[in-house]
């Protein structure tokens, strides 16, 4: 119990220490990989607290989430390596006032809410993977369902948008790169 | 104690892979090779480049090391014989592996060199080609043994090898598992001769040692999980279970080096189309085969 309390803390500073890395830093691809141990961590607190399945699946999910984000950044920002001494933050002001607001709300309601009684005893990882195998296609079947075709429209929307139109101008350079 | 004995088996094949590599390229049968140079390398100089990014630099080759390791923690090589026998085992190996991505981006990164960043960034768009091409073959794989758990899926296997009863899913894996491991002919990440090394281009000393260790594990890790996912793990006759894992985890490991040898290096582009219009439909055909004979055959 005490061991398990230890991990859960230990984990959690451990996402809040990434957290914070990841607006310390001007470097994006530092900045996109901080983000991603401390999605990691939260991932090592799942398994802490005997939630095997979704603990793994958060840890692989996010390495190439974050990946995949971290070369968006290095296309898109005009500083990526953070070696320009470029400030790319904005609002400082708004922003620390918004964080120390959601924080506190979120310590009130964490320490306020009911969260029902404690279960004694988790059920063990084999049987939590099956009951979460039969909630997913029971009764949560039709929300994912429609997630997962509302993004596969979206990611199909993006890829016809950023396919560019093709002219007699730009055609002869298609052929060459084909 | 499983611990200690599973990183002297996951050491020992790596040695002999080391041999075999080099008896394949050089011609010569040299056991001590491997230790040599690993020597070697302790001794040489190890330059650090111009403004690198000193963290990814330094954490790049010890991730990667690491990750190999995690994957074949839940890989058994005999019924008890098993550093963690997780209930979601299959799951697991993929989260393990899916940081070789995060290691080789900080590898690419760190340096600040282009043609070891122009190597880590090549090795994101060779996940997005092959990553679905892991992934749905071992999905049909845990349908067929109706667990994740890594030794439920041996047994599963006991009498009818999955190599037989999926042998779609076999090939698509063990291709995948090629580009994961980053062999030729799917080394795009490190290109020998066009890339100058690629992410290996900028280490040197105990970090290029440490990388190559990392790598030659890694290939160890992924032919022991298609031991264990495709070719019936520790079954077998006569000789002991552990003897029969390591002897086909070899076997693979060795094939993996011989199919490099007579290809020549994939385009990016290409490796993309071809898994993406080929492989993936061949995968979700896999799965609805295995579907229909689980349910079908009882």
């Amino acid at each position: 119990m005490y061991a398990q309390a230890f991990f859960v803390a230990v984990f959690g500073l451990a996402a809040i220490g990434f957290g914070v890395v990841v607006f310390r830093t001007s470097s994006m691809v530092r900045s996109a990989l901080a983000l991603l141990f401390s999605q990691t961590a939260v991932g090592c607190m799942f398994l802490a607290m005997q939630t095997e399945f979704l603990g793994v699946l958060q840890i692989m999910m996010m390495a190439t989430e974050m990946s995949i984000m971290a070369i968006f950044m290095v296309m898109f920002m005009m500083d990526p390596g953070g070696m320009g001494g470029m400030d790319m933050t904005h609002q400082k002001r708004f922003s620390i006032g918004a964080g120390v607001v959601a924080a506190g709300v979120a310590i009130v309601v964490a320490f306020w809410a009911d969260w029902g009684p404690v279960t004694a005893e988790a059920p063990d990882a084999a049987m939590q993977t099956r009951a979460l195998g039969i909630e997913l296609l029971g009764r949560s079947m039709l929300i994912f369902e429609t997630a997962g075709v509302t993004i596969l429209t979206a990611m199909i929307a993006a890829t016809a948008v950023a396919i560019p139109v093709q002219t007699t101008a730009n055609s002869a350079d298609k052929e060459d790169t084909e | 104690m499983n611990f200690v004995i599973v990183l002297v088996a996951l050491l020992g094949s790596v040695w002999l892979l080391a041999v075999v590599e080099g008896w394949t390229t050089t011609g010569r049968l040299r056991p001590a090779a491997p230790l040599l140079s690993g020597l070697a390398h302790l001794g040489r100089e190890s330059i650090v480049p111009r403004t690198p990014d000193r963290v990814f630099f330094e954490t790049a080759p010890v991730l990667l090391l690491i990750v190999a390791v995690l994957g074949a923690a839940v890989l058994p090589l005999a019924p008890t014989l098993v550093i963690a026998d997780l209930a979601t085992g299959a799951l697991f190996i993929n989260a393990a592996l899916a940081y070789v991505l995060v290691a080789l981006i900080m590898a690419g990164w760190g340096p600040n060199g282009a043609y070891a960043m122009i190597g880590g960034w090549r090795f994101l768009g060779q996940l997005i080609a092959y990553a679905m091409l892991i992934v749905m073959p071992i999905t049909a794989v845990a349908m067929r043994a109706e667990s994740l758990v890594t030794t439920v899926i041996v047994g599963s296997q006991d009498g009818l090898w999955n190599i037989v009863y999926q042998p779609l899913g076999f090939v698509l894996f063990f291709i995948a598992a090629m580009a994961l491991a980053f062999r030729a002919p799917f080394d795009l990440p490190t290109a020998p001769g066009e890339l100058g090394g690629g992410v290996d281009a900028e280490y040197t000393g105990v970090r290029l040692g440490v990388l190559r260790l990392a790598r030659l594990t890694l290939v160890i890790t992924l032919a022991s999980a298609t031991t264990v996912f495709y070719l019936g793990g520790w079954h077998g006759p006569l000789l002991p279970p552990w003897a029969w894992s390591l002897i086909k985890t070899l076997a693979v490991a060795v094939s993996m080096l011989l199919a490099g040898r007579y290809l020549p290096r994939i385009r990016e582009a290409d490796l993309m189309r071809w898994c993406w219009t080929l492989g993936i439909p061949l995968a979700l055909l896999n799965i609805i085969v295995v579907g229909l004979l689980v349910l079908v055959v009882p």
